[in-house]
């Protein structure tokens, strides 16, 4: 990979110890993926914010580079292991909940902005067509490549971290047009609901893994491909896809040879019942990713009028704190049935200290909750489970 | 000997050999307390602490790279890292928590408990107390045949078994002349034409790496005479050479030529 002359200057650490290692990352990930050059970025976000992910060891690592190292780019930053206001409400130990502020903290100090959702799409991170961003957390960073056009690889958090403070990220992978483009194209008849196009992501992306699916005969608005973008990552690593008709660019897309693979309602319903492992939930969880002010809207008019289960599990409703403070009406309507969880959601919180079996909406998070939260995991539409509710 | 890769993570230092035949997962494969490898890595137990560890490739969970600065803070790093191929994680991972990695390593050209020096800036592996020797391995063909010789007990190495027309290359020669010239030496063949020439191919015998130079001629007659470093000779079809005890390596330079 070529440097420039000031590139070289910051390897050889005349900017500082931090700027140095973070040089030093780009040059390994740009050597490793055979990129030219680096390419200016016009915004980052980070994932590997929680405790529960990162330990003492990712802890030690954020305090030394932010001895000295700013980032460049609006950065922002994914989901941590609790809520910040609210931590003890949810089970958390005292010493987590240090070590996890300590980690927000070292990130702010940094420069970063410390939003704490794998939605900053929607609260202000939001690039533009074309530009070249280096973002972390899979089901962000393919919303902002294949619904905002923008340009990003499947960073990891430190990989987005050291492009934040240089401002600029090695030219290889889905920042070249070639790698964009479809390899598949996906015919599928499904229900106009958001979990269907949730395990219909996930069963793409567990058939096709890696691919650049182009999907037919589906109309997801922006919270059916923001839920069905984040079951594909998980399940299948997918990063870019395309929709006929609804993402940018997807009726200039060539199409001819490639392979076709059809998926319906029989494939769905199948997948729902393979997600599902456990039958009594002790905690019900939506927003993953996490819940936009309609979401949080349409749910609050399906409680609207009704009254909790007294039989009902505890209730998460997890977005990010911006759109809770977007939404005052209906927190206070959903607060009735349960908790409005602000900065973390079911898979990054130590969930598994208090709770044995979730229920879910997101076809990601019951292919996560069992081996990363130890959950035996229901998978169920927003419907069927407000009727747990209330 | 010096086996030259890629540097991916900058550092210079020495330690003994701990090598893995299949890819590893930082999480889960290591015990960051005790450095001690779990059963998934399949080398149970053995303790990665300050070793040069050596493995294909990393797979599993980008927490991996987390797990690599966990091993740091409980002081149990490797010394280096040694990939044939390096990935995002484990390149994360030793960037940050200044492990000396180097990449696109024959990883066949190691054993257990060999001490290496790694370079990460120059990306070089040195294999300490083991030499390299530059040799040239010629398989003769007449008619859909290969010649192959057995080895005598007068040379130095591989006694008793199957081979091509071998020879040292000797300093200030051309690997080619070597060729020409051993097979003059060994079989008497004045005329044979190169065919092609193979790509190089190395081989580690105990303290010993085999660089080989692999040629492939065209004999116009099968008339040999062996000199004293064989004891016999035939011409054998090559499906024909799986019923004989080859030297190691042969097998694979007669692919790498086409045979």
């Amino acid at each position: 990979m070529h440097l420039s002359r000031d590139e070289e200057r910051v390897l050889a650490g005349e900017q500082g110890p931090g700027m140095q290692r973070a040089m030093e990352l780009l040059v390994a990930l740009g050597r490793i993926y055979d990129a030219d050059r680096l390419i200016p970025i016009t915004s980052a976000h980070l994932s590997g914010v929680s405790f529960k992910t990162i330990g003492d060891g990712g802890l030690d690592f954020l305090e030394d580079m932010s001895k000295d190292a700013r980032v460049k780019v609006l950065t922002t930053l994914n989901p941590a292991g609790m809520d910040r206001s609210r931590w003890a409400e949810m089970g958390v130990e005292e010493s987590f909940a240090q070590k996890q502020m300590a980690i927000i903290n070292a990130y702010e100090r940094m420069g970063v902005t410390a939003n704490c959702t794998c939605t900053p799409y929607i609260t202000g991170n939001s690039p533009k067509p074309g530009e070249a961003v280096a973002w972390a957390e899979s089901s962000a960073l393919s919303f902002v490549n294949s619904i905002l056009g923008a340009r990003t690889n499947r960073e990891g958090g430190p990989g987005a971290l050291a492009a934040a403070i240089i401002g600029k990220t090695p030219n290889y992978g889905l920042h070249l047009q070639e790698n964009r483009r479809p390899t598949v194209v996906v015919e599928a008849e499904v229900l106009d609901e958001i979990t269907d196009y949730s395990l219909l992501g996930h069963v793409v992306g567990q058939k096709l893994g890696a691919a650049v699916p182009y999907f037919k005969g589906i109309r997801p608005d922006s919270n059916g491909l923001k839920i069905m973008a984040a079951a594909m990552a998980a399940s299948g690593s997918v990063a870019v896809f395309h929709v006929q008709g609804v993402t940018p660019n997807s009726l200039d897309q060539d199409l001819k040879g490639l392979e076709r693979v059809h998926f319906d309602h029989v494939d769905v319903k199948k997948a729902k019942e393979s997600l599902t492992t456990g039958k009594d939930p002790d905690l019900i969880a939506v927003g993953c990713p996490h819940l936009s002010q309609m979401e949080m809207k349409m749910l609050a008019s399906m409680l609207d009028g009704k009254r909790p289960r007294s039989d009902s599990p505890e209730v998460w409703f997890c977005t990010s704190r911006t759109v809770r403070t977007w939404c005052p009406k209906e927190t206070a309507a959903l607060e009735r049935f349960g908790k409005v969880v602000c900065d973390t959601c079911m898979i990054v919180a130590p969930i598994e200290s208090r709770h044995r079996c979730t229920a879910t909406n997101s076809a990601k998070a019951c292919n996560y909750l069992p081996s990363l939260c130890s959950q035996k995991v229901v998978c169920g539409s927003y419907a069927e489970l407000m009727e747990r509710i209330a | 000997m010096m086996l030259h890769g890629r540097g991916i993570s900058k550092g210079l230092v020495e330690g003994e050999l701990l090598l893995l035949q299949q890819p590893f997962s930082f999480l889960g494969g290591v015990d960051p307390k005790s450095g001690l490898l779990s059963g998934s890595s399949g080398a149970e137990g053995q303790d990665i602490t300050d070793k040069a560890f050596a493995f294909p490739w990393g797979k599993g969970s980008t927490v991996g790279s987390y797990t690599i600065l966990q091993l740091r803070k409980e002081k149990r790093l490797p010394a280096a890292i040694i990939n044939h191929r390096a990935e995002t994680i484990v390149a994360t991972g030793a960037v940050m928590a200044d492990v000396p990695m180097v990449d696109r390593i024959d990883l066949s050209l190691l054993r257990n408990g060999d001490r290496v020096l790694v370079d990460g800036e120059k990306g070089t592996v040195d294999v300490l107390g083991v030499e390299g020797q530059s040799v040239v391995t010629s398989v003769l063909m007449n008619r859909g045949r290969v010649l192959v010789l057995k080895r005598s007990d007068k040379v130095s190495t591989c006694q008793r078994m199957w081979a091509g027309v071998s020879g040292y290359i000797e300093p200030g020669e051309e690997p080619r002349q070597t060729a020409v010239k051993e097979i003059i030496e060994e079989t008497a063949i004045n005329d044979a034409k190169l065919v092609r020439e193979g790509p190089l191919l190395t081989i580690r015998q105990k303290n010993t790496i085999w660089v080989i130079h692999p040629f492939l001629f065209d004999s116009p007659t099968d008339q040999v005479t062996i000199d004293w470093e064989h004891t016999e000779y035939q011409w054998v079809l090559p499906s024909q050479t799986d019923q004989l005890v080859l030297v190691p390596g042969f097998k694979r330079l007669l692919g790498d030529l086409g045979i």
